[in-house]
Formats: structure tokens, sequence, C-alpha cells
């Protein structure tokens, strides 16, 4: 896109595409500027459709999702009062009903929390290898959500909205700030070996952004779809049919001269073609020394981690040729037993847990170590997030604990990010979000800055509102921010 | 920034504008808008936090909130005042007041606190009780389509092009009415056909057709969010569905009054209980996304059920209406004259109605299931009840003797026995009723009474609502007199369930509604013209566009009421019109007046649906199954019923469906002959990605979606290159020139009529010709059914 265009765009809103003569823009009498609209057609297949608000700390993000919600109190913050209280009823609350229904009593973290780094951040001895990145993180141990359900969560986490047909964070910022490179999408999720997270593919659904907006689903285990060439035509015959179509189609555009979608399409044939280059070299790990192998964990012989630590690994490449959003997962939807796929540790808390945090553990560790030492983290923001906690009691009966809407822990590091910070925190149980309780909203609007954009101008209009990421919420979290 | 934002401070601005030469400060302009905006929300009647209301200044007085003349002793100053780097305890939510909105409080209490005798303070709203679109339609009797359209392009000096040639004209409108492109031979008839009215025939052919259904009924579920699956966490498919889809398109084939189509979305159980065919209309209020995972959470369970109604809410509102009354569950709207209560009347309005299949027969297959299985169940329970009057007996001896039982009793048990096992086999036998996911509709759950949800939660009930028609458009005041308060409604409280669906249906469709008439109206030229008059479809509120053409808008809305809601006269109205005829040719200077077109000097080219690029590949390559396949040796389709709609039935499906505690959808690598029906019958779950219908745009189902969107994107490319359906229909496309012509050069001809419904020129034929003797015509029909040309109408 040239400089001409985003600054008529700028000028006109996306709506108002050259309405020059006088009388006809009352036509379209409402406030249409810089709103985004399902009539931008815009065809650019890599600039962004909205203009920066300010200066960017941030270029791209990595968001790293563990879904099933993930314990706070088990993982990130420390609770001593759970260890004095063990087994005592948790005051106020003795009679709490949640999700699955009736809770016992209060139960202490099965590991010991150890300080770690100048900051001295008490975090899990699940996390050895976490601990070593604790004063590089901002914690935000006060957030809190609409829902206590797992799928709902997971959009609300990732779209501001607990309903399905809302465009996930990825989108929002594809629409953005485009591609910063147009071999590969811009935004791309990686779901887990193990499957989909709950609520599948509305985690990462454009929503109602324009398709192009939407995110390629890739793993080391799942190729982009529909990339190869098929083994049934050989090259030389593929190489001819796409000149041959190309003809076709400049043909068609050059005849139509007015029509740019033509030509846009003429140019997405091409595109396509340098994907189909791209992306195998971007997926291909070999090329990495052993060493970082290693420092990964792609071989280890706990197949699920070194799963996903391919996965990390393909993640920090495709970062480091221009990705805007990539969404990693480690784990999956909810399988008929709780806790086995992903961190709902309903029942056995800490039989679940000595499963998940050595899958996530090392491999996340090394990712963010490697994005240190390539400097990738100067301009990359990385968030890890789940879609809410777990309670301070066991559940009835059981050695688990029961889903916690009002009280959990997401974290940031890198681009822009305060490190050694733990911003908010929850009542002495765990509970509650108490000191300065926060929002996924609060949480977007403060992405959003640190990508440059003011949370409530980003929008996009879509039946009867102009829709935001942080729906009509959102303070920045300025404790955190460098 | 957000809008209410920016509209607040334009105003502000404003005010500060006029305030400014006297220095004095004017409370109806300067201060209530600020305290309406910012503080009535929480303060007023109905939710009248802290017991403050400031309707009116009586508290403001009598609690010393406010004392005139003395800001520093005035609570309110020093609630909406905080020292440097503080936040001021007011507003409890949202941002604190600027600081020359707080100044201009204060210098208001200094100046007396004067506040006009009667005066209530009302929270505005951009949009009036006198928008545009509530008001009556109003039309000149004489005018016409033509004529609406180039008075505006007059007054802009521009003009309508010319009549387009036979080859653009048959193909946009078959496109257009059956979503399909014209065969070789209805080009040569039509191109050919020496009568005056050869074009009015060729829309009649084409209204005619049962593919117009197909095609027409495609848009209008798009409008009312069909889809099949429940979406959320689980997202399970839902199999019984499909008549819903079918009864759609038959009654769009039909030309059924789309005021009757909306009554039998909103009630028609309610309207004929007995006659499945309208009874199936209101599975309309179920075919939503619903959250149903168990949740023993009371508090939590509460809301889900109220997303759940809400979904409703919404889904009615802006299909039918064109509003977003959702905008109002939590407060007033911001922007339309749509009261909180309103919202809340709705919720009345479905509160009983409850997703789930339930049995779908009308009264005599339920009478002859009935008498059928009768007899077995009353013969099962006599025989239950002699074996376990034997069991009793034989216990009561158990105590007495050590054999209590005689041979001949064990005879006779063994007897009955048999016999139950043989009559439960005959009951087994009777085929169920079917079963179809109509909802249902639970007067108990719908019993009053309703109250309003303050900041939308169900924990903190308001004001009791009465279930009655939108008041903006129900009552009257001084300005303004809404054209349609003679048929308003206002239930009682104890008024049933299926009465209340009832009043609303009947307001929706009265003839004296303009909104529904004219939302109506709008999307029939939407879908023609590929932007409505109102290029939002689903919002006529402040939020949405104004009309290009409002004379046009209330003509067309017109026409349809005096057509009685029939679509297909108005089809036939618009694209008779020479606006509709004109050709697509650019015109710069035109452009450079009016780039987007909405004037109308060319007819605006289109890039085919999602749907419609599968349905042509399928045409081209002549493996298109117009029957219906129904999979009946598959037991996940739980209804297998015959459907009225040929080709109909249940839903094909692109996906690998899974299922464990949730659902997962995987897309295929392989289309299978059973896909190869229009895409209308695939089986539309939620959130569940499939190839080259997402990548064209093909909406996910979560909302209505009124307009599409248009997207180029590369990977439209992979997979319309790559996919191994590209390669079937490329290869079936092959088999079928080769057997049409022996010939390279007429199998490009053919080939080029089919799919772009012209010839060839010369250059062309040779590069194609070429082609094909370098690579075969497969990979020609790859390249063909990758080209352009073939979605792109004009």
């Amino acid at each position: 896109m040239n400089l001409q265009s985003h600054a008529r765009r700028q000028f006109l809103g996306n709506v108002v595409s050259g309405l020059a003569g006088i009388g006809l823009l009352d036509l379209l009498g409402s406030p249409a500027a810089n709103r985004g609209f399902a009539a931008d057609l815009g065809n650019e297949s890599a600039g962004g459709q909205v203009l920066p608000h300010h200066a960017a700390k941030a270029k791209r993000v990595l968001q790293i999702f563990c879904p099933g919600a993930a314990s706070h109190m088990d993982l990130w913050e420390h609770k001593p009062m759970l260890e004095k209280m063990n087994g005592q009823p948790m005051p106020g609350e003795e009679n709490l009903v949640s999700f699955q229904g009736k809770n016992g009593n209060l139960m202490q973290s099965p590991w010991p929390f150890k300080p770690s780094g100048q900051s001295g951040k008490a975090i899990s001895t699940m996390l050895p290898h976490m601990a070593t990145h604790v004063d590089d993180i901002a914690f935000i141990h006060s957030m809190h959500s609409k829902t206590n359900t797992h799928g709902p969560g997971c959009i609300f986490m990732n779209t501001g909205h607990d309903s399905e047909g809302f465009p996930g964070a990825g989108s929002w910022v594809s629409y953005a700030l485009g591609s910063e490179n147009e071999n590969l999408p811009a935004y791309v999720a990686i779901p887990d070996i193990r499957g989909e997270p709950p609520n599948g593919k509305a985690n990462w659904s454009n929503g109602f952004l324009p398709a192009k907006y939407q995110a390629i689903t890739l793993s080391d285990q799942l190729p982009i779809r529909n990339l190869a060439r098929p083994e049934s035509i050989d090259a030389a015959t593929d190489q001819d049919t796409r000149q041959f179509l190309q003809r076709m189609n400049r043909r068609f555009a050059a005849s139509n001269p007015a029509e740019s979608e033509l030509q846009a399409r003429v140019d997405a044939y091409s595109l396509a073609a340098r994907m189909q280059l791209s992306a195998p070299e971007v997926s291909g790990l070999e090329s990495e020394s052993g060493e970082t192998h290693r420092l990964y964990g792609t071989g280890d012989s706990n197949e699920l981690k070194a799963a996903y630590a391919r996965n990390c690994l393909l993640a920090r490449r495709l970062l480091e040729r221009g990705v805007r959003y990539v969404n990693l997962y480690c784990a999956s939807r909810a399988s008929g037993v709780d806790g086995l796929l992903n961190w709902d540790a309903h029942k056995t808390l800490k039989a679940d847990y000595e499963r998940h945090c050595p899958v996530f553990d090392q491999p996340t560790a090394a990712l963010l170590t490697d994005l240190k030492r390539t400097g990738l983290l100067d301009d990359t923001l990385v968030l890890w997030t789940t879609e809410f906690g777990r309670m301070p009691t066991h559940q009835e009966g059981t050695v688990g604990r029961d889903h916690n809407p009002d009280g959990f822990t997401c974290w940031m590091m890198g681009a822009g990010v305060k490190g050694g910070v733990s911003y908010g925190a929850t009542d002495e149980f765990g509970r509650r979000a108490e000191q300065n309780p926060t929002t996924v909203w609060d949480f977007y609007a403060t992405v959003l800055h640190l990508l440059g954009y003011d949370h409530e101008k980003l929008t996009w209009y879509h039946n009867g509102l102009d829709r935001r990421l942080t729906d009509v919420h959102g303070n920045l979290i300025k404790a955190i921010v460098a | 920034m957000n809008q209410s934002l920016l509209w607040c401070f334009v105003s502000l601005a404003l005010v500060l504008g006029n305030a400014f030469p006297t220095l004095a400060v004017d409370f109806e302009n300067d201060v209530a808008p600020i305290l309406a905006e910012h503080c009535l929300r929480c303060h007023r009647p109905g939710n009248a936090k802290g017991d403050l209301s400031l309707e009116t200044d009586q508290q403001l007085r009598d609690s010393e909130f406010v004392i005139g003349g003395d800001a520093d002793s005035s609570h309110l100053v020093s609630l909406i005042t905080a020292a440097e780097g503080e936040t001021p305890e007011m507003p409890a939510e949202g941002k604190p007041l600027s600081s020359q909105q707080v100044k201009l409080i204060r210098d208001w209490v200094n100046e007396g606190a004067s506040w006009p005798d009667g005066f209530r303070l009302q929270q505005r709203t951009k949009a009036d009780a006198d928008w545009w679109a509530f008001q009556p339609l109003r039309v000149d009797p004489d005018t016409s389509l033509d004529e609406l359209i180039d008075r505006r392009l007059g007054e802009t000096d521009l003009s309508r092009n010319p009549t387009a040639d036979r080859h653009q004209l048959i193909r946009r409108v078959t496109f257009d009415l059956i979503g399909l492109p014209p065969t070789p031979e209805e080009i040569d008839a039509f191109v050919n056909d020496p009568a005056p009215d050869a074009y009015e025939h060729l829309i009649d052919r084409l209204l005619a057709s049962p593919h117009y259904g197909e095609r027409w009924g495609r848009h209008w579920l798009d409008v009312i969010r069909f889809g099949e699956s429940n979406g959320f966490e689980r997202n399970v498919l839902i199999n019984n569905l499909w008549p819903f889809r079918d009864y759609v398109i038959r009654s769009l084939n039909e030309d059924k009054p789309f005021n009757q189509l909306i009554r039998e979305h909103l009630a028609g159980d309610v309207l004929e209980p007995n006659e499945p065919d309208v009874v199936i209309g209101s599975a309309f209020l179920v075919a939503g996304p619903y959250d149903d995972v168990g949740n023993q959470d009371a508090v939590q369970a509460a809301q889900i059920r109220a997303n759940t109604i809400d979904e409703m809410i919404r889904s009615s509102s802006e299909a039918f209406l064109g509003l977003t009354i959702g905008c109002a569950r939590c407060h007033d709207h911001k922007f339309d004259p749509i009261k909180q209560d309103d919202y809340y009347s709705l919720y009345s309005t479905f509160a009983g109605t409850v997703h789930g299949d339930e049995v779908w027969a009308t009264p005599s297959e339920r009478q002859a299931h009935h008498d059928k299985s009768q007899p077995l169940h009353q013969q099962v329970a006599s025989l239950e009840k002699q074996l376990r009057d034997l069991d009793d007996a034989i216990k009561q001896r158990e105590s007495e003797s050590a054999n209590p039982i005689t041979d001949q009793e064990s005879k006779q048990r063994d007897e009955w026995k048999k016999q139950l096992d043989q009559v439960r086999q005959q009951l087994s036998q009777i085929p169920a009723l079917p079963r179809a996911w109509l909802g249902r509709h639970d007067a108990n759950r719908a019993k009053g009474p309703f109250h309003v949800f303050l900041g939308g939660s169900p924990q903190k009930p308001g004001e009791i609502v009465t279930t009655q028609s939108l008041v903006a458009m129900s009552t009257s005041d001084d300005q303004h007199e809404p054209s349609c308060a003679s048929i308003a409604y206002s239930l009682s409280g104890d008024a049933s369930e299926s009465e209340r669906r009832l009043a609303f249906a009947n307001w929706v469709t009265d003839s004296q509604n303009p909104l529904t008439l004219r939302v109506l109206a709008n999307r029939l030229w939407h879908y023609h013209f590929g932007t409505g008059i109102v290029a939002t479809p689903s919002d006529f509120g402040y939020m949405g566009e104004r009309p290009s053409h409002p004379e046009l808008l209330d003509f067309l809305a017109t026409q349809l009421r005096d057509h009685g809601w029939r679509i297909k006269p108005m089809h036939k109205l618009i694209m008779m019109s020479q606006t509709y005829r004109q050709s697509a040719s650019f015109n710069a200077d035109a452009a450079a007046m009016d780039a987007d077109d909405r004037l109308l000097w060319r007819f605006p080219p289109q890039r085919l649906s999602a749907e419609a690029i599968r349905d042509s590949m399928l045409q081209l390559s002549g493996v298109w199954r117009r029957e219906s396949i129904l999979p009946r040796d598959d037991t996940s389709v739980s209804l297998q019923t015959e459907s009225a709609v040929p080709s109909g039935g249940p839903g094909f499906r692109l996906y690998q469906f899974m299922q464990d505690n949730v659902c997962t959808y995987v897309p295929l690598d392989q289309h299978g002959p059973e896909t190869y029906r229009r895409a209308v019958y695939h089986q539309n779950a939620r959130a569940s990605v499939v190839d080259l219908m997402t990548d064209f745009d093909q909406p996910d189902c979560a909302f209505g979606t009124p307009r599409r969107s248009e997207t180029t994107t590369p990977l439209q490319a992979l997979t319309m290159l790559n996919h191994s359906f590209t390669l079937d229909m490329s290869q079936a496309m092959a088999t079928r020139l080769a057997k049409a012509s022996d010939q390279v050069s007429d199998q490009v001809d053919l080939a080029y009529r089919g799919a772009f419904s012209r010839k060839p020129d010369d250059e062309e034929r040779a590069d194609c010709v070429s082609f094909i003797e370098q690579h075969g015509l497969a990979a020609f029909c790859r390249a063909l059914l990758n080209a352009s040309e073939l979605i792109y109408v004009q």
C-alpha cells in the first residue's frame, strides 16, 4: 500500500472512498470517520488498515494460552495463608457452590513456592525453568472473568466477548497493523498436539472482520491446509497452469482496469505462490542447531513435551520472519476425564499438574530465552493467558479445585513491559481479585497501547455498534508499562 | 475515541461556545446533558443507587447534595472533584468528568443552582421518536423506480449507463435469482429470442425455478443466523434442524408473503399448532447458538439463561426490525430511542422458549402412532402387573415354604415373560414419531412478573416491565405522532407465553409498521445491487447508515406492502427497471464524483458468494446432484423423513465430525459425491472452518449477517488451486468437454460459454488451445475454475 492511499483513508475514513460531489457526503450522514466497515473491500494484501495512534513499543505479539483454567495459586501467585489454614473451612464461604457443585475446605498447593531472581518473585517449584525469567515478567495477579465456563471463558480471554462471533485479538492486530512479511500470514494459531482448545476455532476467528484477517492454523504437527501442490500434478504442469491462469486473469483485469479487485486477485495468486515457498521454510525446524533443539527439549522422551517444544520453536521462527500475532496453545479442549488433556484439575490436581507442568515449563522458558538472545524480545510482546483461575478450596470429595472466575493470573513480558513486577493481587486465599482488579479489557487495552493503538479508536462497525476488542470497557494498566 | 465520547466532546464544545459570551451557566443546555450522560444511569427512578435520583432536583436539595450559591458545601461538587492525581468518587463507573465539566457544575451551583419547574432529566439519545425510520411511509404515487434514481443522479449531473448486452444480462440475472451461471443453451435461447419481452420471460422463468428458493433462501438464512450446531464449548451438531432450512427454501419458492413467514418464525406453533409445515417456522427462535454446559453455580446459570434469551432478542429485532434492541440490555440504548423497558418487554416475550427437539407431526400422524402403540403399551402394563402379582404371591409364601413356587406358576411366569418380550419387540418396531429442532415453549418459565435487570444482571431486578410494543413507536407526544400508534399493544401481566409472542409477531408484521417493510425492501435491494439503500441492512438506527434514496426506499416498501408482502413481484419490479438493466461499464468522470456508485450510475459489479462459486463448479463439471442424497445408513442423522424440497433433507458435511466431551470439526481433504449438492444444503456448524466456503467469506453463523464481506486473499488461491475438490471438478469438467466435442477449439468455446457466458476471442482461444495441447484438458479446467472472470458478475 502506498502512502497516498493510506493518507486518503485516514482522511476520509474507510467507508467513504472518494465521494467528492457536493451534497453527496450527506448521503452517508452518520459518524463514519475512521470506522471499519464491511463496505471496506480494501485489497491491500499486506498493509494495515489503521494508522497507529501513538509510537509503538511492540511490533508483534506472542500469546501463549494454557486452556483449562491454569491454577493461579499453584503456579504463579503464592498464598502462604493456604498453607496455614490447610484443611480448614474458607471463612465466609463455608458453603460455596461453584461450577461443578459443592466445595470442601481450603487446600494448600501440593508444591512449595521458591523465590527467584533479583526480584525474589516466588513461583511454584513445579516451574524451575520459568523461574529464571521472573525478573522480566509483569505478573497480573488480579484478573477476573465474566464466566466460569471454559468455552466462553477462552473466547472471552481471546476476543473480549464471552459469546461467539467476535474477532480474536490477533485478527484485530492484523486489521490494525497488517503483515510484516508479505509471504507469510499475519496471524497464526498453533493448536496443541492434543487438539483444539475449548470452543475450538472460535478462539482465533476473524469474527465479523473480513476473512483476510483470519488466523492460519499451523503447527509442527499440522501443515497449512492446501499449501502443497497436489501430488497428482507434476511441478512443470503446475507452473505452466499458474502462468496460464495469470495470463487469463491479467487479461480480464486489463479489460476492466477500474476494478481493483481484479488486480488484487492476480496479486493474491502471486502471494500464494510465494507463501508456498516461505511456509515450508519456516516450518523447517531441522535447520536449527542441536543446541537450540536441546534448549527447547524437542527430542524429549515425553512426547507431549517434545511436540509442544517443537511448536515453541516454530513460534520463534514465525515471529522472526515477521508474523504479527502468534497464538500458541499448551493443552487442548476438555476430555471425558477432567484435567487429562488440559489444565482443568477438578479432582486430581497433583497428578494433573505433574503431567502438564513438565510439558509447559522447559519449552516455554526456552522460547523466552531464545527471544531474548536473538533480540526479538525488544519489539515482541509476550502474553501468557488462561481463561480463569481455580478455587482455594478442594472440590468436595476430591483433591482437585473447581473453576474460579473471580481471580486468576495472566502475565506480560517483552517490548514496553516492566520486568519483575507483580501487579494486583487476590485476597489472602486466592479466592477473589482484591487489589487492583483487572479485566480482560484492561489487559487488551494495554496490549493495544503497546502496539501503538488507543483501544477506544480501533473500531469496526458491526450490527449497530462500532465494535472494539475491549467492548465498551478497558483501562490501560500503567503500572506495568515501562 | 468511541462515538459516544466523541459526541460528548462535540456537544461539550458547542455548550462552551454558547456559554462563552455571557459567562452564565445555562442549566438545560450546559449542566443537564452532563448529569444525564454521566450520572443518570445509576441515579434515576428504578435504579436510584445511594437512594438518589437525579430525575428532578428534589432529592438533590433535600439531601443537601446541592446548596444553591455554595458549591464548596455542596456534596455533589465534592463527589465529582478529586485532588491532583486521584480519582474522584463519582462517577463510580466510567471516566471522571473533565475539569471544564466540573467547573460548569460548580458555576451552576454558585449561581444558585436553578432547575426549571417541572424539568425532568432524561437520557438523550441521538435518535428520537421522530427518527426517520419510524415515520409513516411517504410515497409519491406517480413516481417510478428509475425516476427516483435518475433524480438523484441528475442532481449531481450524472446519468445512468446504457443497457447491458444480452450476454451480460442473462449472466447477471441468472446468478442473481438462482445463484448459478446460465448454460450455453440458455444463453443461446435468450440472445436469439426475437420477442420484445424476451427479458421479461427470462425473469419469469428464473423466478419459477426451484433453484430460486435455494439462492434467496440462503440470503435469508444469513439474516436470521441459521446454523446447525449449538456453538459454545460443546458445539454439538444439530441433526434435525434441516427441516427449517427446507421450510425457508420452500416458502420462498412458493412466494409466501413475508409477513406470514415472519409471523411463523415468531409464533408458528401458536398460529397453527396442528400444521407441522407452519410449526417448523418457529424453529427460527432456537436456530441460534446457546450455551448448554451444565453449571451448578446458580448465579452463572441465571446469567447463561439470560444470554440465551438475549440471543433471541437480538436476532429477531435485527432481522425483522433493523433495530439493535440488544444494546438496551444493560441501560437505555445510547443512540436510538429504545428503552431498557423495551428490551425486557421482549425478554418476557421469549422467556418461555427453550432449545431442544420436539415431536414434529400432524395430529393424524400422532393419532395413528397412538392407535398403534397404545394397545401394546396396555398389554405391557397388564403383563407387568400379572408378573408382579405372581412374584408378590410367591414372596409371601417364601417364609412358609421351602419351595414356594409351583411348576405351573413357573411355567406361567416364563410364558408371560415371553409374551412381554414379544410385545416390547412389537413396540420397538413402530417407527417413532419424527422429532425436529423446534424448541419448547414452557409456560411455567414464562410466568411473570418480569423485571428490568439493572446493568443487565439477573441478580439485580429493577422495576416490573410491561409486555408491550416498542415505546417510541407506540406513544405520541407533542412533537410527533407515531405512524403505528394504532397498532400498539400492551398486555396484562397474566398474558400467556403464546399471547406475548403472537402480539409481538402481529405487531412486527402489521402493514402499518413502516420499519419492517422498509427493512425488508432494503434487503431485497441490497442483494440485487450489492449495497442497500441503507448500507447497514440490520441497523436502521443512528449508528447505521442513512438511506441514499429515502423516497425510493419508501416507494419500494409501499410496493411490497401493496403486493401483499410477496417478494417475487418485487424482484420483477426491480429487475425490469432500467437502473438494474444498465451496463456495469466504468465511467471515470462519474467515479470521480461517486466512487462507491451509491447513486447507481452503473450496475455495480459483484463477486460471487462462496456458495455460488462452489455451485458453479458443480454445474460446470456436470456432477451436480439435484436429488436429495439421504444417507440412510447414517445413524447420526436422527430425522430421516421425506423433505418437501426435492434436493433437501439432511445436510452434507465438508468436515469430519468428532465428539467426545466436546466436538471437533476437521475439514475434509476429499469431498465425495455425497457432497455434490448445492452449498445451501451443507450442514453449517458454528465455528467450523471449511476451506472454500470460509475463504470466500461465508460467515460464521454466530450472528445474523446482513451483509457479507468480500475479501481477496492468498488462502483462496491455495484452496482453489490445490484442494482435491478443484482437481475432481476439473477432471469431471474435462471428461464432459471431451464428450461434447473432439475438437480442442470447440472444447475451449464450450468451456468459456459455460464459465464466462461468452465465447473466447481469437487470441484467448489460441492461448487455450496451445495450453491444452501441452498439458491436457483437466489442467485447462483447473485454471478456468480459478479464473477471476468466473467469480465476478458485471
